[in-house]
C-alpha cells in the first residue's frame, strides 16, 4: 500500500504537467485527487463511487515509457548497424509501441467521463433517461 | 441450405467440432431441445446455445500499414451495416478483435507466430511473412467461413506477447484486417471483397508527426528513421497486394495547395477492379468515359481550396480499373449532398445516405475529404455485395428444387 502511494506521488508531476497539457475543464476535478494521493482510492470524484486507481494521464505512464525506451533501443542498435534486420526491427518495435500509444490515447479521451460509461451500459437508469420531446 | 452450428460453454477451451444439422429449408429455424440428465458431481449448467446461419459468412480483407484498429474504416463500415462495434465484453481487454450485431473485425496481427521478444532476435519486422502464422489464419478463417467458430489467438500490443485465446463465433460478415490479408494465395481464396489502403510516403510522414509529436522521446528524426527502416519489408511484402485487391484507396498529397505538407488537404483515388463479381463500380455521369469535374460554381459555392472530381477508366497492375479521384475538402453539408447527388452506382437506398453516414461521424479523421467520402462509399458497396450475396444464396436451393 505504501509502495502504491509512493508511487503515485513519484508520477504526480508528470501526470499533472499531461493534465495541464490536455487542457480540458473536466480534469480540473481531478485535481484535488492528484494533490493528495494519501486520500487514497475510497473518496474519488466526490461520489463516493469506488473508482479504481488508474493513472489518469492521458497515455499510461507504462506504455509512453515503452516508446521513449524502444526509440533510445533502436537509436542505438542502429549506430551498430544501420541496414540489418536488428535495426529494422528495432525500429518496427517503435513502430508498433507509438501506435498502441496513440490508441490508449484515443481511447483514454473516449473513456474519460465516468457518466458517459455508465450510462452506455445502463441507459434506463434514473441519471440516463433521455427524452426525446 | 440451412447449417445449423451447436455451440456448449463447456467446450470452450478446445476447437468444438459441433454436430451440423442439414434442414431443407432456405429459412432459419430455431430448434430447442433439452440437456436431459447429465449429473455428475460437479456439473456446472452446460450453456448450449443454437446458432442457424442461412449462408456461409461473408469474408472481407483489408489491408493497410502500422497496426490495427484502423478503427475509422471500420467503425464507418460498421456503421453502415448498423450497430456500434466494440471489443468483446468480458474478455482479453487488450484484444484486438471488434464484434457488432453483423460484423466481426480480426486483427491479422493476432496470428504472429512471433511475439516482440522473438522478432528481435531473428531480426525480423511485423511485416515479413516469416513472423505470421499463414496456416493458422487459413485454417481459422476456413472455419469461420464454413461457419465453425474459433479459438483465435491473441496478439497484445502493449506487452508484445502471445496472450491465450478467444473465441471466435462466425458472424454474418467477417473483416480481417492487418498487413498480410491477400498474401497467402489460400486466404486470398477465401475473401468475397478485398480493399488496400495505400498511403503515400508524404501523407504517411505527415500523419505519423501529427500522431507522435505529443509523444515523449519522438522527434521528427525518429519518425523518419522509424518510417525509412520499415521501407524495405513493405514494399517487399506489404506493397504488392495491391495487385489482388478488388479497391484501392490510394491517398496522396494535394494538388490544389503547392507545397502543402500538412497532409490535412488530401487527394484521395478510388481505384476499382473492373469485373468482380457483385461489385460495379461508382461512376461519375458517364460509365466509362473520361471526366474532370469541378463542383464549384453557379449552383454551388466552395471555399478554399475548393474541390475536383476526376473519373476515368485506366490499368492498374495489368487490371482494368475506374478510377474516381477527389482532391479538395468539404467544408459544408451542401457540397456533400452536391457531389451526392451526382454520383452514380453508389448503392445507397436513399438519396442523402452517404451525406447522412459522413455526418453521423463527423467527429472522425477524413470526414471532410476524400478518405471519409470514398471510406463511405466502399462500406456502402460492401453492404450491396453482402446482400447480392445472399439473395444468390437464397435463390440457388430454390433453383435446384424446381429443376
Amino acid at each position: 500500500m505504501a509502495a502504491a502511494v509512493v508511487g503515485v506521488s513519484f508520477s504526480t508531476p508528470k501526470v499533472f504537467a499531461q493534465i495541464t497539457s490536455s487542457s480540458k475543464a473536466q480534469n480540473s476535478g481531478k485535481f484535488s485527487f492528484i494533490n493528495t494521493p494519501w486520500r487514497g482510492c475510497s473518496t474519488s470524484f466526490g461520489h463516493g463511487r469506488m473508482v479504481s486507481l488508474h493513472p489518469v494521464a492521458v497515455v499510461p505512464d507504462k506504455l509512453s515509457d515503452k516508446v521513449e525506451e524502444s526509440i533510445k533501443n533502436a537509436q542505438e542498435t542502429c549506430s551498430d548497424d544501420p541496414v540489418g534486420g536488428e535495426c529494422a526491427a528495432a525500429w518496427d518495435e517503435v513502430e508498433e509501441l507509438s501506435a498502441a500509444a496513440s490508441h490508449a490515447r484515443d481511447r483514454s479521451k473516449e473513456n474519460s467521463d465516468p457518466l458517459e460509461n455508465y450510462c452506455k451500459d445502463n441507459p434506463e437508469t434514473e441519471e440516463c433517461r433521455t427524452y426525446d420531446n | 441450405m440451412a447449417v445449423c452450428t451447436v455451440y456448449t460453454a463447456q467446450s470452450l477451451n478446445s476447437i468444438p467440432t459441433p454436430p451440423k444439422t442439414h434442414l431443407g429449408f432456405n429459412q432459419k429455424q430455431v430448434i430447442f431441445y433439452t440437456n436431459t440428465k447429465r449429473k455428475s458431481p460437479n456439473s456446472k449448467r452446460s450453456v448450449t446455445e443454437i446458432s442457424c446461419s442461412a449462408d456461409k459468412t461473408v469474408v472481407i480483407g483489408l489491408a493497410a500499414d502500422s497496426g490495427c484498429g484502423k478503427s475509422t474504416f471500420m467503425r464507418r463500415l460498421t456503421s453502415v451495416f448498423g450497430g456500434a462495434a466494440e471489443p468483446p465484453k468480458g474478455g482479453n481487454p487488450d484484444s484486438n478483435t471488434l464484434i457488432s450485431d453483423t460484423t466481426t473485425v480480426i486483427c491479422l496481427d493476432d496470428y504472429h507466430s512471433l511475439d516482440r521478444t522473438g522478432r528481435k532476435e531473428k531480426g525480423v519486422t511485423a511485416l515479413d511473412p516469416r513472423a505470421n502464422n499463414f496456416d493458422l489464419m487459413y485454417e481459422q478463417v476456413k472455419a469461420i467461413k464454413d461457419g465453425v467458430a474459433v479459438d483465435k489467438p491473441i496478439y497484445n500490443h502493449v506487452s508484445g506477447l502471445l496472450d491465450p485465446p478467444e473465441l471466435i463465433k462466425p458472424p454474418k460478415i467477417l473483416v480481417i484486417e492487418g498487413l498480410h490479408p491477400m498474401y497467402d494465395a489460400r486466404v486470398r481464396d477465401l475473401l468475397d471483397f478485398s480493399i488496400y489502403l495505400d498511403i503515400s510516403n508524404e501523407v504517411k510522414f505527415a500523419w505519423k508527426i501529427q500522431r507522435d509529436m505529443a509523444e515523449r522521446g519522438h522527434s521528427l528524426e525518429s519518425i523518419k528513421a522509424s518510417i525509412e527502416a520499415r521501407k524495405p519489408d513493405f514494399d517487399a511484402y506489404i506493397d504488392p497486394q495491391k495487385q489482388y485487391a478488388d479497391v484501392v484507396i490510394e491517398v496522396l498529397p494535394t494538388q490544389q495547395i503547392p507545397d502543402d505538407n500538412e497532409g490535412k488537404v488530401l487527394r484521395v483515388r478510388l481505384i476499382m477492379k473492373e469485373g468482380v463479381k457483385y461489385f460495379n463500380p461508382v461512376y461519375l455521369f458517364d460509365e466509362g468515359s473520361t471526366i474532370d469535374w469541378i463542383p464549384c460554381g453557379r449552383k454551388l459555392t466552395c471555399s478554399y481550396p475548393g474541390i475536383k472530381f476526376a473519373y476515368s477508366p485506366d490499368a492498374f497492375y495489368g487490371n482494368e480499373v475506374s478510377v474516381l479521384e477527389m482532391d479538395g475538402q468539404f467544408d459544408r453539408l451542401d457540397e456533400l449532398i452536391y457531389v451526392e447527388s451526382h454520383l452514380s452506382n453508389i448503392s445507397t437506398k436513399f438519396y442523402g445516405e452517404i451525406t447522412q453516414q459522413m455526418l453521423k461521424h463527423s467527429d472522425f479523421p477524413g470526414s471532410s475529404n476524400g478518405t471519409g467520402l470514398f471510406q463511405t462509399i466502399v462500406g456502402l458497396k460492401i453492404r450491396d455485395l453482402f446482400e447480392q450475396i445472399v439473395a444468390a444464396r437464397a435463390a440457388a436451393p430454390m433453383a435446384a428444387s424446381k429443376a
